[in-house]
């Protein structure tokens, strides 16, 4: 177990310089979550076309984990179906729980492959799961 | 004191994690505990356990009299009147709650007030806020300084002759600040409030004299200092105590239960249903004594010079904000801090590869936080079983932390 493995380079800069960070004029979807222990908060806000993910971005404040994992998975399901968002939030989850997963549909999302080896962190790691989770929900 | 005969007490001070000796730095959470409490609570297990006050036989002496001694230990460590003035509790939440559900519930009402400060663990906010709901009384919050001290001018134009209570934190859990309780127990007394003490930061830390404060309430936890956990005390002057209703209710607290009627017991049992944590109380009794060996004194002369050096070496971490009054003399050692571009739970994770236990996150003081403007902070607290050598490893441990996170416009 190193930090190098937990503290990737692509992590720190998701973290420094977040991707879709901001909010969206009308959304079509909204949801919040926090981790009350530690206290990451995250916000989420998506906008459909049809069955399509068309934009989706985030706000909130936290570790380098729960933010970059923020940053990483809006990137991973902007313009997916929500059927195959629900796929990727699966694989994400198994690959957080160490199951076996497919790395091919979390690309970028890897990175975060090594959070399980931190016990304490994977909650920071779920956090943005959690969300977009509520968020789709909201889909009609 | 000799420092490497004290740590070789604590066993666990021994322990190799992440392949390095461990640095333990989040005394303020709880702390490690010296073969005599580890050996009191064994001992008791070995030789002479029965529930207490209940059994006629030796065995049951023996745990009953071990139970009131230590009893007895806790009123000589705070200075109280009397032993019918310390109650055991689980800790110092359930001590502070025992305040809140009899003696406040009996005598708040509605447009009453009371103050707390703006520097209150939740375990003494949260229990006045629901009591406060539930009368229709009023809460008001002494605020802080810039210096990290309490503002006392607000704090007198505050108190009135509608303040029935006043919460006040010995020594805070973040920034480490002692506070006036001294003066503020006498100008809460010329309104005729009462008041609350939490003790649970202080009393492992300085000597605690009671009367001398002449609080009406102190609450202590026993793992805060040495001993076990689920063992605590609430200190309350008996002419409160007598005036009080029970808070839970069973055996242990009655003299006579008939279908017609219940009589309580004396103090302090009045206050102490069911089997007590009577381990608990044995292995505290057993850490009260390591610590009046070392001498309360001596151990805040100690963790004085720990601070100061502590103070003085964090300040080289670049980007770095210590939390709380600079001045070592005015704070135990409890050290809140943030470093610009690294959130306080990468500082943790990154600090535990070394080997350094601290705590991060809002630290169960999220009003404070709020005040602060930030969601969370880093904290190392220290035990006189601490060194500046480690010290000086969690300074150089923060900055590859900051290393690692580059440097952040």
């Amino acid at each position: 177990m190193s930090l190098e493995e937990l503290f990737k380079e692509i992590i720190i800069e998701h973290y420094q310089h977040p991707k879709n960070h901001g909010h969206i004029e009308h959304p079509d979807a909204r949801s919040e979550g926090s981790n009350p222990l530690c206290g990451d908060e995250i916000q989420m806000e998506l906008l459909f076309e049809g069955d399509r993910i068309k934009d989706v971005m985030f706000t909130g404040n936290g570790c380098s984990i729960s933010q970059s994992a923020a940053s990483l998975m809006t990137e991973a399901i902007k313009g997916r179906t929500v059927a195959e968002a629900r796929r990727l939030m699966e694989e994400y989850k198994n690959m957080l729980q160490g199951n076996d997963y497919d790395a091919g549909m979390l690309g970028d999302l890897e990175a975060l492959s090594d959070v399980k080896k931190f016990p304490a962190r994977v909650k920071c790691a779920s956090l943005s799961m959690a969300v977009l989770d509520q968020a789709l929900q909201q889909k009609k | 004191m000799d420092i490497e005969k004290i740590r070789k007490d604590f066993p666990i001070l021994s322990r190799i994690v992440r392949d390095r000796p461990l640095v333990y730095l989040d005394n303020a959470a709880t702390t490690q505990k010296p073969s005599a409490v580890i050996e009191a609570i064994s001992g008791l297990y070995r030789n002479y356990n029965a529930n207490v006050h209940r059994g006629v036989y030796l065995l049951a002496e023996e745990a009953t009299q071990a139970y009131e001694d230590s009893r007895e230990a806790v009123r000589r460590f705070i200075n109280a009147g009397s032993t019918e003035e310390v109650v055991f509790t689980r800790n110092a939440t359930e001590a502070l709650n025992l305040v809140a559900y009899t003696w406040a519930d009996a005598n708040i009402r509605a447009g009453d007030e009371i103050i707390v400060t703006i520097m209150e663990h939740h375990s003494n906010y949260v229990p006045w806020f629901r009591l406060a709901r539930r009368k229709g009384a009023v809460i008001k919050i002494v605020p802080s300084r810039k210096d990290g001290e309490l503002d006392m001018d607000a704090f007198g134009s505050m108190l009135s002759d509608r303040t029935k209570l006043v919460g006040i934190a010995h020594m805070s859990n973040v920034f480490g600040t002692i506070n006036p309780v001294r003066e503020m127990v006498s100008l809460a007394h010329t309104r005729g409030a009462a008041v609350v003490v939490d003790g649970a930061q202080s009393a492992p830390h300085m000597k605690i004299d009671v009367r001398g404060m002449d609080c009406d309430f102190f609450a202590l936890s026993g793992h805060k200092m040495l001993g076990p956990a689920g063992i605590g005390v609430l200190y309350a002057k008996s002419s409160y105590l007598k005036s009080m209703e029970p808070f839970m209710s069973g055996g242990e607290m009655i003299l006579r239960v008939t279908l017609e009627d219940v009589v309580y017991n004396d103090l302090p049992w009045k206050f102490e249903a069911g089997t007590p944590n009577y381990e608990g109380a044995i292995g505290l009794k057993a850490a009260i004594e390591y610590l009046e060996a070392l001498g309360m004194d001596t151990v805040e002369a100690y963790e004085r010079e720990l601070t100061e050096h502590a103070l003085r070496s964090m300040k080289t971490v670049p980007d770095i904000f210590l939390y709380g009054p600079s001045d070592p003399a005015k704070k135990g050692g409890i050290i809140a801090f943030n470093i610009k571009g690294v959130h306080s739970h990468d500082i943790g994770t990154i600090l535990d590869s070394e080997g350094i236990a601290i705590r991060a996150g809002h630290h169960c003081a999220q009003p404070l936080m709020i005040d602060c403007g930030v969601s969370a902070m880093a904290r190392a607290s220290f035990y006189f079983y601490n060194t500046e050598q480690e010290i000086d490893m969690l300074v150089k441990a923060l900055k590859k932390a900051k290393e690692m996170f580059g440097h952040v416009a």
